[in-house]
């Protein structure tokens, strides 16, 4: 059992979350969405697993490279 | 001395040659499940095809003969559904594999006769590097360089290289100059060793973070495609050549047409929302126009917000550059220019035609992009452009905003341009300008900004743009593939026997 970082790949603000401490995800699934460029766009899960951390909110600017989401995988 | 004595001869002489490194050498490797030198050859070609050459060349160093069975490089001709090729397999089990003065010899040759008589060049590579000590010394570098050639690319024919192992030296040099890589899980390309990197550098190396398959695959873009086995490889060199003419003054091959292709078109509606700010991922559309099964994704896991693909069309081989809305929101960064442009010299080299599906929001700006160049790599990828010759049909699906307009085909960038009705056509986002404009923000001033908004905003639609005759159809996005293949149809190079002018065949090979 390792933590992933799930990162975002651009920067913008986030749109939605897509998901709760505790909710399993498959990978590639949406966890985030980002608002950027005039598009709602999907941070997606690199690997499966269970969310273990929420590190962003509604709202909250986010840079290219910066982890949204941990998963335990 | 009889005729037998000599024969028995050539039969020991033989034997010994084909044992490459020793059994033991052999056993440790198929003990890890990877094939040796020679079965790699043998699942590539067809049976009883292969010609070799060079099978008793051994180092030039009297002392290293016996050790150093076809010197460590084999080579030959033979042929790959039925068309020929030449071959270089590289042979851990004799002295790594390393770069010596007579295999060097069998490498030039194959070259030559590849480009010479138009067949693909394949290159399996595993190899150490440079052979020490023949390379020690002032000696051993009047040993080098005597081919003023050896790394000029000019295209005559396609490069194929498989990484399939650790990969120094010529297996390196040579993937870097292919038109395709596949690597398998494992293996390892990078300039030196991590041994020696890491006594250069007097830090710890790991070995897979020097040279691994997320390095090349993801962030250098060296490698086409990831496998798991030597086997998975081989099929992937197989399939890849299906794609592509034998060399650069003959069309591709054309295959049977597969049934049900045009039931998979119309499941387009369904697939891309029509509001353009939901993503969705755009390999479903290069599949549901391809011929079934048809479609070979190049650089799968780099500058993933444009997807690149070989596809075929009514049985032709076409190369489609698609913006991926999944990544990025379709925002072209800079990796994405970069394999944009290695697709399109790669496309035109081998007389391919291409077709550019776009759905894209601008280049990525920032600056990351910045510190990366990106405005050259915009302005490689036009030039690259300009000088394709082979046909080119633009397809707005969506969006088409920016410069980007330009590199995706717009315009008499392409031989002609098609329009969904959804096609949303502009230089920014109205809301956007009216910031960059007038500097006015919603939530200061709404009732100006509106105002303002109204004032900037033009008519973006694919109609607009059809009145104007800068896109000569609008079409049903279910009728694609029909489209894409009777226009394809109108603009092949029926003057040059479908043959263009390479104009980009001593391009880079990578950027």
């Amino acid at each position: 059992m390792a933590d992933t970082k799930v990162v975002s790949e651009v920067t913008g603000s986030v749109w939605k979350v897509l998901v709760a401490v505790g909710d399993s995800v498959e990978a590639d699934t949406p966890v985030i969405l980002i608002e950027s460029m005039k598009m709602e766009i999907p941070v997606l899960a690199p690997d499966s697993g269970v969310v273990t951390e929420i590190l962003v909110s509604v709202g909250d600017a986010v840079s290219d490279g910066q982890s949204v989401v941990t998963i335990k995988s | 001395m009889t005729i037998e004595t000599k024969l028995n001869e050539l039969v020991a002489r033989k034997k010994k040659a084909l044992a490459m490194g020793g059994e033991e050498k052999i056993a440790r490797r198929r003990a890890e499940g990877h094939l040796n030198a020679r079965e790699r050859i043998d699942s590539l070609l067809d049976k009883d095809t292969y010609v070799e050459s060079g099978l008793f060349a051994t180092s030039h160093l009297p002392e290293a003969r016996e050790k150093t069975p076809a010197d460590g490089k084999i080579a030959g001709f033979g042929k790959i559904g039925g068309r020929q090729v030449a071959v270089v397999s590289n042979d851990m089990t004799v002295m790594g594999a390393s770069s010596s003065v007579v295999n060097g010899k069998k490498i030039r040759h194959m070259r030559e006769v590849a480009s010479k008589s138009g067949m693909p060049l394949i290159f399996l590579g595993e190899s150490t590097g440079a052979r020490m000590p023949d390379r020690m010394g002032a000696q051993g570098r009047a040993i080098l360089g005597q081919d003023p050639t050896e790394y000029q690319r000019l295209r005559q024919s396609p490069w194929v290289s498989a990484l399939l192992g650790s990969c120094y030296g010529s297996s390196t040099w040579y993937a870097c100059m292919s038109d395709f890589v596949v690597m398998r899980k494992g293996a390892q390309m990078a300039v030196a060793s991590s041994r020696v990197t890491s006594m250069a550098i007097k830090q710890p190396v790991d070995a897979e973070e020097l040279g691994g398959w997320k390095l090349h695959s993801e962030t250098t873009g060296l490698v086409d495609l990831v496998v798991d086995s030597d086997e998975q490889a081989i099929a992937a060199i197989k399939r890849y050549l299906s794609y592509l003419p034998s060399h650069h003054n003959e069309a591709a091959p054309v295959q049977e047409v597969v049934a049900g292709a045009d039931e998979n078109s119309k499941r387009i509606a369904d697939i891309v929302p029509a509001d353009g700010s939901k993503v969705y991922d755009v390999r479903k559309v290069v599949e549901a126009i391809a011929d079934p099964g048809s479609v070979f994704e190049t650089k799968a896991r780099f500058g993933k917000s444009l997807a690149t693909s070989l596809i075929r069309l009514n049985g032709r081989t076409v190369g489609v550059l698609a913006n991926n809305p999944m990544f990025k929101g379709g925002a072209i960064d800079v990796d994405a220019c970069n394999k944009a442009t290695s697709f399109l010299v790669f496309c035109d080299s081998f007389n391919i035609p291409i077709v550019f599906l776009v759905d894209q929001p601008g280049f990525l700006i920032g600056i990351e992009g910045e510190r990366r160049a990106a405005p050259s790599k915009i302005i490689n990828w036009m030039n690259a452009l300009s000088l394709v010759t082979v046909p080119k049909i633009s397809v707005i699906m969506r969006k088409s905003y920016g410069q980007a307009y330009l590199n995706m085909g717009g315009g008499r960038n392409s031989d002609e341009v098609i329009c969904w009705p959804t096609a949303d056509l502009g230089f920014m986002a109205p809301e956007v300008s009216v910031n960059v404009l007038y500097g006015v923000k919603k939530e200061e001033d709404p009732a100006r900004y509106e105002e303002l908004l109204q004032q900037v905003t033009r008519d973006t639609s694919a109609w607009n743009l059809a009145a104007l005759y800068e896109t000569q159809d609008v079409i049903d996005p279910r009728d694609t593939r029909s489209c894409l293949i009777s226009l394809l149809d109108v603009h092949r190079k029926r003057l040059g026997s479908e043959v263009g002018r390479h104009l980009l065949s001593n391009w880079p090979t990578s950027y």
